[in-house]
């Protein structure tokens, strides 16, 4: 069932003249895991920002088209309850503290203290999400004293402790290495799994391809393809259109041409690549 | 009222507060540090009252104040009403279309200026007697001498040493405004407030050239009094 | 001045127990009762008989006599100075000198307005040293503080050492290319322009998107707020907080009445 969905959506912001969503037509089925990847300046924010309703409610602008999270559309909705619904969190983790906290313990209970959450119920919470991110070691610490990569642990376990029906995460990895991606990669997989909804946009295409349902490409504000990952991050279309893709699936494209590669699916990951060159 | 005051709080309003009000405790050591002869230490209360309006600049100042008054000089305390009306009427000059042009700001700055040496008046005269713990009492105390009456003495301080500062802090902020872009001032409640007239160089020239003369006076009345 | 904004001392005392608002009412009671009081002596006797043994009770008094020692005195010194030499009041002449009057008047009147800066801040400091900045924050929003103001108080005390940071790191490399204060005036104006640069816009900037992360978690909720923390409140702080309020009513009647 779609939990999230986006008709003839267009954009703009204010004091601009072109649009930055064009048309985006998009369905989020309940526990699903889509990842949006695109080049620079596609919309990939502008489209996180949509579905957790900063546009149009924060950035105001001009949006037409329906864009409607679990039943209800956005602008039947404010931004307050918006937001107990969608959770986002994005790609500066230094800009997500919120300042008002001396430990992360109630950097991430922020959240729940502000939508009122009962004591009682808040430190199990806490604890809890903590855990599934694997920071409670940090549990104590000023959240300005951390790392780039534990910040963004930070400020991922700060809205997954609100429980979102929809989680949009906007590059929310940029800051950590292989390990700390790989690790959080397997939080957000595990959440889609329990039944949350995830949305990602994305660059990091292999781990997408290890780990997401689905991939949406944008370009220009408008859906270039919407499919399996293994179909979208294999097609010839993303390399024309300046997407960066795997280098395992250039490689296997070359050396397809020269009759090295006999499957008809291209690699994404390490991994496939090895196998498909052993087969 | 309520409602309309209400509208200039929201969410970027209070996350900029705390920054504006860094942005005054840092500048103000800065300018003790550099023994630069202003204090600057509104620069971020303008800019709240010019973005937010009236309230949200006169809260600006009045917890800058008190922050000042704990962490760096405990004899700040008792002006929080001072700092309280140089936001406020920051605020309610930028609402009346006075942070736009490089002039309207100088304007506002002298409006500021008067607004502050008058509050500090009662202040001074009543908790003080006339004599603060501030440089500027030295020309109270000679105004004093002189045989002036103490409200008129302490006003006349007011008068000459406020100016400058005030309006060399409102054109910083208005500087601030300016490097600033459009889409970044769309989110704050009163970016009409300073959406920008043209005039440009030929004014701000203007408005330079109305400081400077404004402290050669204040030196040269300086001179006269201290001197004379 | 950077470990200054957080004033707090973690320790077990009595006075750390005792609730913020306990606390808050006790600065205030204190500062009115040494402006309001009718009696000469009392901001005098409130330094030595209630704020000195506070600090004693609260275990700070090392932390309390060193801030008072570097900040507290010396401005009231320097205050108490200006007004002993300045104010033109009383005939009571102790001496001259050059166009200088020192009168007994004067004197006696800098002699208390320095004592009420004194207990003004020195019972402000010793809220903070013994106040979690969390904890009367959380105290006064659970009483109807809107939580907008916490969430400003916290964030400023936290933002401020950040900023002083990177503008002791602008300065030090200027100094490093010859800045001092006995440069020119324009020189040190020149200075200016490279701080507001980083400084000022780079924290700008930062307002957008933290705005959005707040707002992400709730901020304009129209929930009503929960707390994290748990603030004890004692029968014993209700009594003391009425016996403060009556005791700056007597000082105010008393004050009436002799007049
Ligand atoms: N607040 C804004 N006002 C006006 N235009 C904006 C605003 N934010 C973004 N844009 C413009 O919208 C377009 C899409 O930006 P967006 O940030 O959504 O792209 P993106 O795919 O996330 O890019 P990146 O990979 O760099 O993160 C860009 O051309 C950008 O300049
Ligand atoms: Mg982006």
């Amino acid at each position: 069932m779609a939990i999230v969905t986006l008709q003839n959506v267009t954009y703009k912001y204010p004091l601009t003249e072109a649009p930055v969503l064009q048309n985006v037509n998009l369905q989020v089925n309940e526990g699903e895991f889509v990842a949006v990847i695109g080049p620079n300046g596609a919309g990939k924010s502008t489209l996180c920002y949509t579905l957790a309703g900063f546009v149009p409610h924060f950035f105001k602008g001009e949006l037409t088209g329906i864009v409607e999270v679990a039943g209800v559309e956005t602008h039947q909705s404010s931004l307050n309850e918006w937001v107990l619904n969608v959770g986002l969190a994005f790609q500066n983790p230094f800009n997500q503290i919120s300042g008002a906290k001396y430990t992360v313990f109630e950097e991430i209970a922020f959240g729940l203290e502000n939508i009122g959450v009962p004591r009682g119920e808040m430190k199990p919470r806490v604890e809890k999400a903590l855990a599934l991110t694997g920071i409670s070691d940090l549990a104590d610490r000023s959240p300005y004293s951390l790392s780039g990569g534990q910040q963004q642990r930070v400020a991922l376990t700060s809205i997954l402790v609100m429980e979102p029906k929809v989680l949009v995460l906007d590059e929310p990895t940029s800051q950590m290495d292989p390990i700390g991606t790989r690790e959080v990669f397997g939080v957000i997989r595990t959440m889609a799994e329990r039944g949350m909804t995830v949305v990602l946009a994305e660059h990091k295409v292999e781990w997408i391809a290890a780990f997401a349902d689905r991939v949406v490409a944008l370009k220009d504000g408008q859906v270039l393809l919407d499919g399996k990952p293994g179909e979208v991050l294999t097609s010839p279309l993303l390399e024309e259109a300046g997407f960066g893709i795997s280098r395992y699936t250039s490689t296997a494209r070359k050396a397809k041409e020269m009759g090295l590669w006999k499957k008809d699916q291209l690699p994404v990951t390490l991994e496939e690549a090895v196998e498909g060159f052993r087969s | 009222m309520l409602d309309k005051i209400k509208k200039d709080f929201n969410t970027m309003t209070w996350v900029l507060i705390p920054v504006a009000i860094a942005i005054n405790v840092v500048m103000g050591e800065i300018v003790v540090q550099l023994k630069l002869p202003v204090y600057l230490d509104s620069i971020g209360t303008v800019l709240v009252g010019a973005l937010c309006g009236p309230w949200a600049g006169a809260l600006t100042g009045t917890l800058s104040n008190i922050i000042w008054g704990l962490a760096i000089d405990p004899n700040a305390f008792p002006w929080w009403p001072v700092a309280f009306f140089i936001g406020y009427m920051s605020g309610r000059m930028a609402n009346w279309g006075f942070f736009k042009s490089w002039w309207k700001v100088v304007v506002t700055g002298f409006v500021v200026a008067l607004t502050a040496a008058i509050v500090s008046t009662p202040i001074s005269v009543y908790l003080y007697g006339g004599i603060t713990a501030s440089g500027s009492s030295f020309i109270t105390a000679y105004l004093l001498q002189t045989g002036q009456g103490i409200l008129s003495a302490v006003l006349s301080t007011g008068f000459l040493v406020e100016p400058v500062d005030k309006i060399t802090t409102s054109m910083l902020a208005f500087a601030i405004v300016q490097g600033l872009s459009t889409r970044f001032l769309a989110r704050f409640p009163r970016p009409e407030n300073v959406s920008t007239e043209k005039g440009g160089k030929t004014e701000l020239f203007i408005a330079v050239a109305v400081v400077v003369v404004l402290v050669l006076f204040a030196a040269f009345m300086l001179r006269n009094i201290l001197g004379g | 001045m950077h470990e200054r904004l957080s004033f707090y001392v973690h320790r077990d005392s009595p006075l750390h127990r005792l609730n913020p608002l306990t606390k808050l009412t006790m600065v205030f009671a204190f500062i009115l009762l040494s402006f309001g009081s009718p009696w000469y002596w009392t901001p005098h006797i409130l330094i030595v008989l209630v704020i000195l043994p506070l600090s004693f009770i609260g275990r700070v008094q090392r932390e309390y006599l060193l801030t008072a020692a570097r900040l507290i005195f010396p401005a009231a010194g320097f205050l108490f100075l200006m007004q002993s030499l300045f104010q033109p009041i009383g005939q009571t002449v102790w001496f001259r000198w050059w166009v200088l009057e020192v009168t007994h008047e004067a004197v006696a009147f800098a002699f208390v307005n320095a004592a009420r800066i004194i207990v003004m801040v020195s019972s402000f400091t010793l809220l903070l040293l013994t106040t979690h900045p969390s904890e009367l924050m959380s105290d006064l929003t659970r009483r109807g503080l809107p939580s907008q103001f916490a969430y400003v108080i916290i964030s400023t005390l936290q933002i401020i050492p950040q900023m002083q940071a990177k503008a002791q790191t602008i300065i030090a490399a200027q100094r490093s290319r010859g800045l001092d204060t006995q440069s020119s005036f324009v020189k040190r104006v020149g200075a200016l322009v490279p701080l507001v640069g980083p400084l000022v816009f780079g924290s700008l900037v930062e307002v957008e998107e933290r705005a959005i992360a707040i707002e992400a978690r709730g901020f304009t909720s129209s929930h009503a707020k929960t707390s994290l923390r748990e603030i004890p409140d004692s029968r014993f702080d209700q009594i003391l907080r009425g016996a403060l309020i009556v005791s700056v009513l007597l000082a105010f009647v008393s004050r009436l009445w002799l007049s």
